[in-house]
């Protein structure tokens, strides 16, 4: 059979990184074909480049058997690829639908867009592969998982041959991961090809046909999933040992730095979103919040973060209500807050390094005197993160935007860590990360927590969930509906409690 | 938990029922405050009539904002455009009459347009820069060139030769059917038939002609391909570059629109509410129309109704000046009413704000006699100010208005 896609010694530069180096990479028509590799091996900018965003400085691409040059995503569209980003390329302010018909609407005489038959169509699409969203809601809306989903759809909706997905499952929980891959699996059957990138190896070892390792730019190796191994796969991408993990044993202290009590939310709408969530986190200790996404994480979050105000309850850090503090004064009572989606919420992508180190602590020693801020301590800061965290930059005066997505993360997660909060919220923290690197910064919050900060961890990862959390705390539609005790509960009574099912 | 049946959470008051009310309200205050003060100005056929000439020019310049900047680009050059649409409107209405005089501003305007795109889109200078730059390069040229050709003509260096005007007409039964109503002098009736009388007395062609941009406005931007790729490029240019939308060419589109429309503004100066080119004759309207565009929340609709506002005190300070005095009575009974409707809300902020500023302004009507020409000629700033900081949070301008964006940019 014809191969789907063939590259050949593609190379491209960027300012101070080779990002890709001699590629070589051969997918077959039919197959899952994953790529894995460590944060900033060039992985995306390799599949960016088969979308024709990004123009390789040599090499050659061929589809289907057919050299091609793509100057543009228009020329690979036309020729049935489509690709799912690894960080969204959404508009905010407009619906859903028009996300998804953008570029390739069904119009009618004069351009005019048929907007029934356009929503019928999605609708359609979401409900066979069981993506559940609605087409009219504004995307500004939209939780996480949602947001993926929308650009899961987008590509569907171009009824693309040949799928490009840039790490689709880092938000989505193991059921809606399975769900998807059951959906991949069905469009396989019906030919399509599909190329996946993701950091989490289980997944990739049970759902594709090949595997390509991808290290420092180059592709290194291909492996047969039937035969390989987690272990095998993590040192051929990280080329040495994995880092190890440390063991605790310290207590958490009782003193409560986190407390919530009763505390409920209604979303301007008047929907109950958080009912009477009660929670109290100790200093040193990580409370996993376990839940399928959209159950009310969201909002919790933002009502610690004083981004929304509670409609009932208190939400208290330190013995200090915190119902009249702004945000800003939340953060500087010692709150470190690692967002969901990082490039929306957590970092400016056209600002350097350094001046992203400033952000959130733009009122406090030593980033500022709260008035001037202080460019040499933000520099020499960053400098120790980017070293200590391992964040893969050429210099810490290239913008946010440059760094590979990973890097962009565990740059975040030092960034929060820095000051000594005695509270963090984490959402996702290693959402994107390479294994190397969460390991890295598993280790680093368990370091904190011994030192005595009290986490609150907000995972789709259930592996993550249990390696951390002192205890869990379930969370759906919008309660609190258990608290378990990780050493004691097994992962399929977690999928169970997180679905609503009752734990016999 | 499916979203799909979760129950449509549509919660705006459909607008147009709404529109109504607030059309109703503000007419029987009107109406009230007629009958206190005597000033048969402010619901006159007149002075609607004169409204709607104030109007249409900050309206072109309005939408022109809007069609560069839901594409991405702030426009600054839209005085200068302006400017252009004067100039040229008035070389070629003496020459040709006004129709080729529409016309020619019309392409000329375009052509500006695109030199703003060339600028900003291509070389990627800074917008406010090269709007900048227009607005002097316009006001420049028009000179230099009104010494060339208008001089010889019967004008000077500041001055065109007379223009004849486009056509003007009355819809034949219902406008003196209505100004028989307004002599009737009953309450509301006569007022609303003499605001409606304006509308269908003694109205020009270009008027209707550029009053339809707005609902062509909104159709094209909401309904068709083009339009929907158009606000992408505003909203988030990589992502429409990622699904193939060529942003390059059509923000170049929309600003040759945009420069059309702000053009076509200044020909209705110089043509519909002057008949004469006189130099500094667009006097900041350019700048007013990129306010209505924020006044309007980048919606067609939303400047159309910044447009009458400002128009609207335009026109009264040309009339009688008893009608600003009463028009602040006005001001005061809404001001109060709104207040009252947001304390019904329980939204202490606004009602707080609100009601301090109608007394404030209540006072003003008391103790101040005649106000003074130079703030009526402020009011519509003022108000502009009002309303960012009252609806700010619900402004919703493109998300990426006025980022610098080149093309395949790599990276994110
Ligand atoms: N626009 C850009 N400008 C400069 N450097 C870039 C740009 N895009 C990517 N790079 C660099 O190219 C290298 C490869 O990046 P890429 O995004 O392909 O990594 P990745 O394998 O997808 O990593 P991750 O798993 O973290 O997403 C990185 O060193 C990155 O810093
Ligand atoms: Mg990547």
């Amino acid at each position: 059979m014809a191969s789907a896609v063939e590259i050949k010694g593609i190379e491209k530069k960027y300012p101070g990184v080779v990002a890709n180096h001699n590629v070589t990479l051969t997918v077959q028509k039919g197959h899952i074909h994953a790529i894995i590799g460590e944060n900033g091996a060039g992985k995306s900018t390799l599949m960016k480049i088969l979308y024709g965003m990004v123009r390789p400085d040599s090499g050659t691409i061929s589809i289907d058997g057919k050299d091609v040059v793509l100057k543009s995503p228009h020329d690979s569209i036309a020729l049935g690829v489509g690709m799912v980003h690894q960080h969204f390329m959404l508009a905010d302010n407009a619906t859903v639908l028009e996300n998804v018909i953008l570029g390739s609407e069904p119009v009618s005489f004069g351009g005019v867009i048929q907007h029934t038959a356009a929503r019928d169509k999605l609708i359609e699409i979401t409900e066979k592969y069981g993506l559940d969203i609605d087409p009219d809601q504004n995307v500004a809306e939209l939780s996480v998982g949602e947001r993926q989903r929308v650009e899961i759809s987008k590509v569907l909706f171009r009824g693309a041959q040949i799928l490009i997905l840039d790490e689709p499952t880092a938000v989505l929980v193991p059921q809606e991961v399975d769900e998807l891959f059951s959906n991949l699996k069905d469009l396989t059957a019906h030919g399509l090809t599909i190329i996946f990138i993701s950091h989490k190896l289980d997944e990739v070892l049970a759902i594709a046909d090949a595997i390509t390792v991808m290290r420092t730019g180059t592709t290194v190796a291909s492996v047969d999933p039937k035969s390989a191994t987690k272990k095998q796969l993590a040192e051929l991408m990280v080329g040495r040992e994995l880092p190890k993990r440390r063991e605790v044993s310290t207590q958490p202290s009782n003193k409560k730095v986190l407390e919530i009590e009763n505390a409920s939310y209604s979303a301007p709408d008047g929907r109950e979103i958080l009912h009477e969530i009660s929670l109290a986190i100790h200093a040193g200790e990580i409370v996993g919040l376990a839940g399928v996404e959209g159950n009310g994480q969201s909002e919790l979050i933002e009502l610690i973060m004083g981004l929304v105000k509670t409609s009932g309850g208190t939400v208290s850090i330190l013995d200090e209500d915190i119902a009249e503090m702004s945000s800003r004064k939340i953060r500087d009572s010692g709150v470190g807050y690692i967002p969901q989606d990082r490039q929306r919420d957590a970092l400016l992508m056209s600002a350097p390094l350094w001046e992203n180190r400033i952000l959130g602590h733009q009122s406090t020693q030593p980033m500022s005197n709260g008035l001037w801020i202080n460019k040499g301590n933000a520099q020499k800061d960053s400098e120790r993160l980017v070293k200590e965290f391992d964040v893969r930059t050429p210099s810490i005066n290239v913008m946010a935007g440059a760094l590979s997505g990973g890097n962009q993360q565990k740059f975040i997660v030092g960034r929060e860590l820095s000051g000594d909060p005695h509270l963090l919220i984490a959402a996702q923290p290693t959402r994107g990360v390479d294994v190397g690197a969460q390991a890295l910064i598993w280790n680093y919050l368990i370091e904190a927590r011994v030192a005595g900060m009290a986490i609150l961890l907000i995972s789709a990862d259930l592996d993550e969930l249990f390696n951390l959390s002192d205890r869990l705390a379930v969370i759906s539609g919008g309660r609190i509906v258990a608290i378990l005790d990780p050493e004691k509960t097994t992962s399929e009574e977690l999928g169970l409690a997180m679905t609503g099912e009752k734990i016999a | 938990m499916s979203i799909l049946t979760k129950e449509k959470l549509k919660k705006t008051v459909t607008s147009p029922s709404r529109i109504a009310i607030i059309v109703a309200v503000v007419l029987i205050v009107a109406s009230i405050v007629r009958r206190i003060t005597g000033a048969d100005d402010i619901t006159s056929a007149g002075a609607t009539g004169a409204t709607l000439r104030f109007t249409i020019p900050l309206l072109m310049a309005g939408l022109g904002g809007l069609w560069a900047e839901r594409s991405g680009v702030i426009n600054i050059g839209l005085e200068g455009m302006m400017i252009a649409g004067t100039w040229l409107g008035a070389w070629f209405g003496f020459l040709h009459g006004p129709l080729v005089g529409f016309i020619c501003a019309a392409i000329g305007g375009a052509l500006i347009g695109l030199f703003h795109g060339f600028l900003v889109v291509k070389i990627g200078i800074d917008q406010a820069v090269s709007g900048l730059a227009i607005n002097l390069l316009a006001l420049g040229t028009a000179r230099y060139l009104s010494s060339i050709y208008f001089a010889p003509n019967g004008g000077d260096i500041s001055l065109s030769p007379q223009v004849k005007q486009p056509g003007v007409f009355s819809v034949p039964i219902l406008s003196s059917f209505l100004a028989d109503l307004n002599a009737k002098n009953i309450i509301v009736i006569s007022d609303a038939a003499g605001i409606l009388g304006g509308f269908v007395t003694e109205v020009s062609y270009a008027t209707v002609l550029l009053f339809l941009l707005v609902p062509i406005s909104t159709w094209l931007l909401w309904r068709t391909r083009f339009g929907l790729r158009l606000r992408f490029c505003g909203e988030n240019p990589v992502a429409a570059e990622s699904l193939g939308v060529k942003v390059f060419r059509t923000r170049y589109i929309a600003l040759a629109i945009s420069g059309m429309f702000a053009s076509l503004g200044g020909a209705y100066l110089c043509m519909v509410s002057a008949s004469v080119y006189r130099e500094g004759q667009t006097a900041g309207r350019g700048f007013i129309g990129l306010a209505t565009v924020i006044f309007g929340n980048w919606r067609p609709t939303g400047v159309l109704a910044g447009s009458f506002l400002f128009g609207f005190t335009d026109a009264l300070r040309v009339r009688q000046s008893t009608s600003v005095h009463a028009i602040l009575l006005v001001i005061v009974i809404l001001g109060l009413l709104f207040a009252m409707w947001k304390l019904f809300q329980r939204n202490y902020k606004v009602f707080g704000i609100s009601a301090l500023s109608s007394l404030i302004v209540g006072v003003i009507f008391l103790k101040v006699p005649k106000i003074p020409d130079e703030f009526v000629t402020f009011f519509p700033n003022l108000a502009t100010i009002l309303v960012l900081v009252l609806l700010a949070q619900k402004l919703r301008p493109p998300a990426m208005l006025a980022v610098p964006y080149r093309e395949r940019e790599e990276g994110h």
